[in-house]
């Protein structure tokens, strides 16, 4: 074994006393019960690689890789362990001692390359459209053949929608709301477009930590200026919020703090309307990178309390397995942790009709729509209300 | 495939996957080394096979297996103890009950729900959410620990105080006896004739076999519920009010007390609005029917204010009760926020002298230089006294060691005994000699003969067996100077 292994900060190594209060927040832990799998045990088997005790076996890595890193653990510990950071370390260790399964290396290959993804995007536009390819875990149904090039302009303080990779490919009618809620509120944004393209959130979560901070860096030198920067998806924004520690530079600093939730950011800057009078119910799933690393949740409900009565799930914000490349990586954990999902929402749902669901996050929607709930982006929602509103069914640029 | 190879060599091995299946049993070095541990700093040797059973049938064969190869066991659930009570001494099987975690019968009239026992304590009591019946003993790790764990430490929680512990809330159990045979303890139609072998089994510590099932009994949510922070700038007025209220008449469904070091631990993450100024907050409960709990929270209030308490609050809504809830249940996993370590006793102590015990641990931890965090459940008098540390500073553990088993004498002193909930495990076996005789003990050991005759199930654990087993260490072993 490697004598810089790990390279993990002791300090956060030690901030955990082994109480376990986190085990049943993890959602590999919850469908196993294997404390393999669980954030007090992957701490436990860092110290001993750590310390030297036994080398990284395969039974060893597997525990590091069968974490989602929905950050759940995070928010149940009460001595604020840094699992994240921890775990992020360690997969970037791991990527020098063990390949990534070749779905997942070509996957993220293909995210941050604009013209191979719209190739890619196309091949499988065409094979949905051939009927193959539906109902598929990580791909939305209904992507779109190809798109034009959207019109990208942030030289000005205006805000600026991040547009990401799949997201503008696959879902862009996702885009398309937040532009129309956006609009409502009398805001003008810009796009990041494509050719700054993908945040590098899935390389990071995948460890290929060198990947990720160039992409960083072309995200920081493609979106300058001083206006906010606002992000549709929880994964996404999780990820530019820390590119600050991540690039370790004042610019990089300076940007992570330009970088707000959509929904975050209209709470935050706008009076929102009147309540409608006939309210639909509405059960919003929380995506883990809303709720645990960006702590911002509370805000998708602030936005849509006008328009519709919110329904909560009573997991408490455990992860629906989606977690990105994992449900690629990981499939039958993803699939089984998505099980205690779905149980989630029936039980919320009760016995009345079936209601849409709401989840700030494209993967967690894909998952989610998989298995056949009607599943939406909270903004997809607004939009269709601020629409109703307006009385117009305007296009927006997004859609020119 | 070597390895594989090799590993089909081990006739043990091959038995329990052939019980069991491949998925669920493993003897790989990362699995033996998170199940050698629990919640608490104490190490025995490590773990041998581990095996996930899901059913009694599945617990029987693993015990029958192991008694085939003349193998100790040992029954853990969420490892969430706090003496050691499910660390390995040898190389036992571990018998990991968390996959059996199934709810399996809910019988709202006779209030009783079969439970398996990996079902973790609170999505029991959440999943009765809407029926108006709850599970009323509430250990402060409910939200991980499982129901079988409870039921092996006879495990209390603040409302126990009013509500009793977990022996009171078990009606009836299905176990794996050490020799294999599966037998129901108890019935939930009431007391059975003859003795109380449930009883003698709950609190057992796994050392009397393996509750595979278990039928407890379910409590009525109460109408009212009252709960009030009280704020002391004197940690021994606090102690006296505690006192006091009991002796006015007065039982609360809950009484707890933590100090201003437990305080601000837990303030930032729990963000109940505990006053960071207070020398001790005191958390008392009343629920029932209103008019009763009006009254109880006057006298309370009375009483507090002659004891020259600063502020009286009462939580406004639900939210605010269950975030001063949720600080109280988190003060052990907080400790991290003051030390990386921490090493409690749970001993308990007659409450009339509480001011005066609670005085003497603050002696005693300043005589060694420690810090020590006090959280317990003040009304009925068990302690539970954090000794925080760093155990890479030389000489520490050696300091903690000594300052526990002073506390432990003090306690004793007074007329208190060892343990009030988290049992005695690993970690406090060396103190049953000064608790009980030696008849005494040899009564003990022969009820767990009775059970257990070659002393396989959970062995080195509870009565004082001179074996070596068992020391305290540092959860955070990392020598220094290593690239971690």
């Amino acid at each position: 074994m490697k004598e810089d292994l790990l390279l993990l900060d002791p300090e956060a190594l030690n901030a955990c006393v082994s109480c376990g209060l986190c085990l049943p927040h993890c959602p590999t832990y919850r469908v196993t019960g294997d404390e393999r799998m669980s954030p007090r045990g992957r701490i436990a088997l860092m110290r001993s690689v750590g310390t030297n005790e036994f080398d990284p076996t395969a039974e060893w890595i597997h525990s590091m890789d069968t974490c989602v890193q929905c950050r759940g653990c995070e928010t149940a510990c009460p001595s604020s362990v840094p699992f994240g950071d921890l775990i992020g370390d360690t997969k970037k260790a791991l990527s020098g001692i063990r390949k990534l399964p070749l779905a997942v290396r070509g996957g993220l290959f293909i995210l941050d390359k604009p013209l191979l993804l719209a190739g890619v995007t196309f091949f499988i536009g065409s094979l949905q459209k051939l009927g193959f390819l539906r109902n598929s875990s990580y791909i939305p149904a209904d992507v779109p053949l190809f798109r034009r090039g959207i019109k990208t302009d942030h030289s000005s303080d205006d805000p600026v929608l991040f547009t990401g990779c799949v997201m503008e490919a696959w879902t862009p009618w996702v885009h398309s709301a937040a532009i129309k809620t956006l609009n409502f509120f009398g805001v003008n944004v810009s796009l990041s477009g494509k050719k700054v393209g993908c945040c590098g959130a899935l390389h990071e979560h995948s460890g290929l930590r060198s990947v990720s901070e160039r992409i960083a860096e072309k995200v920081v030198e493609g979106i300058p200026g001083k206006g906010p920067i606002l992000v549709n998806s929880a994964g996404c924004g999780a990820m530019m919020k820390e590119y600050g520690k991540l690039l370790k530079t004042d610019k990089a600093k300076k940007f992570s703090e330009r970088v707000f939730d959509v929904h975050e950011w209209i709470a935050k800057n706008h009076e929102l309307p009147d309540k409608i009078e006939k309210k639909e119910h509405l059960v919003v799933q929380d995506p883990c990178h809303l709720r645990h690393a960006q702590k911002s949740h509370q805000f998708v409900r602030e936005v849509l309390s006008p328009f519709a009565e919110l329904i909560e799930l009573p997991d408490e914000g455990l992860c629906c397995g989606a977690g990105g490349a994992f449900s690629v990586s990981q499939k039958q954990l993803s699939t089984e942790i998505r099980g205690l999902k779905s149980k989630a929402l029936v039980e919320a749902m009760g016995e009345g009709e079936k209601l849409r669901v709401v989840s700030a996050n494209p993967g967690c929607v894909t998952h989610l729509q998989a298995e056949g709930f009607e599943i939406k982006h909270p903004l997809e929602v607004v939009a269709e209300y601020v629409t109703e509103m307006n009385g117009t069914n305007e296009m927006n640029k997004f859609d020119e | 495939m070597r390895k594989r190879h090799q590993k089909l060599k081990d006739p043990l091995l091959k038995a329990l996957i052939r019980a069991l299946d491949e998925n669920r049993v493993t003897d790989g070095a990362s699995a033996r080394r998170i199940y050698s541990k629990d919640g608490s700093v104490m190490e025995g040797g490590r773990a041998g096979i581990i095996c996930f059973p899901e059913d009694t049938s599945e617990v029987a064969a693993c015990v029958s297996i192991a008694k085939e190869f003349d193998r100790e066991f040992v029954t853990r659930g969420a490892g969430t103890g706090l003496a050691g009570g499910s660390v390995p001494c040898n190389d036992p099987i571990m018998i990991v009950t968390t996959r059996m975690n199934k709810i399996i019968d809910v019988d709202l009239k006779k209030r009783i729900a079969w439970v398996q026992p990996g079902v973790v304590n609170l999505d029991l009591s959440n999943s009765l959410k809407g029926t108006g019946l709850h599970f009323a003993p509430d250990p402060s790790s409910q939200q991980a620990c499982t129901i079988g764990g409870n039921v092996a430490n006879n495990s209390g929680g603040p409302h126990c105080l009013a509500y009793g512990v977990t022996n009171s809330h078990v009606a009836a159990l299905e176990v794996v006896l050490p020799d294999a045979s599966i037998a129901q303890l108890g019935t939930i139609e009431g007391e059975a004739g003859g003795y109380d072998l449930r009883g003698v089994f709950v609190g057992g510590e796994g050392t009397l076999g393996v509750a595979t099932l278990i039928a407890v009994r379910l409590t009525e949510d109460p109408p009212e519920i009252a709960t009030l922070l009280l704020d002391f700038s004197k940690i021994t007025d606090a102690a006296e009010t505690v006192s006091q209220i009991i002796a006015n008449g007065v039982l609360p469904a809950a009484l707890e007390l933590m100090d201003r070091n437990v305080v601000a631990a837990v303030e930032p993450f729990a963000k109940a609005g505990y006053p960071l100024d207070a020398e001790a907050v005191l958390i008392a409960e009343v629920d029932g029917l209103p008019e009763g709990v009006s009254h109880e929270v006057n006298i309370i209030s009375e009483i507090a204010k002659n004891n020259g308490v600063r502020e009286v609050r009462m939580a406004a809504n639900e939210e605010e009760r269950e975030r001063i809830w949720k600080g109280r249940k988190s003060a052990f996993g907080a400790i991290a926020k003051i030390q990386p370590d921490y090493y409690l006793h749970d001993t308990v102590i007659p409450r009339g002298r509480l001011a005066e015990v609670i005085q003497k641990v603050y002696e005693i931890a300043e005589k060694y230089g420690l810090t020590v965090m006090n959280v317990f459940h003040a009304g009925d008098g068990n302690l539970h006294p954090l000794l925080v540390f760093d155990a890479r500073l030389p000489g520490t553990l050696e300091k903690v060691q000594r300052a526990g088993e002073e506390i432990v004498q003090i306690s004793l002193e007074v007329g208190g005994v060892l343990s009030g909930e988290h049992g005695i495990g690993l970690e406090k076996q060396r103190f049953m000699s000064q608790q009980f005789s030696e008849r005494d003990l040899e009564a003990q050991d022969a009820l767990r003969r009775s059970f257990d005759p070659e002393n396989r199930s959970n062995p080195h654990k509870v009565l004082p067996t001179g074996s070596s087993c068992g020391e305290m260490s540092s959860l955070n072993e990392i020598p220094e100077g290593v690239w971690i």
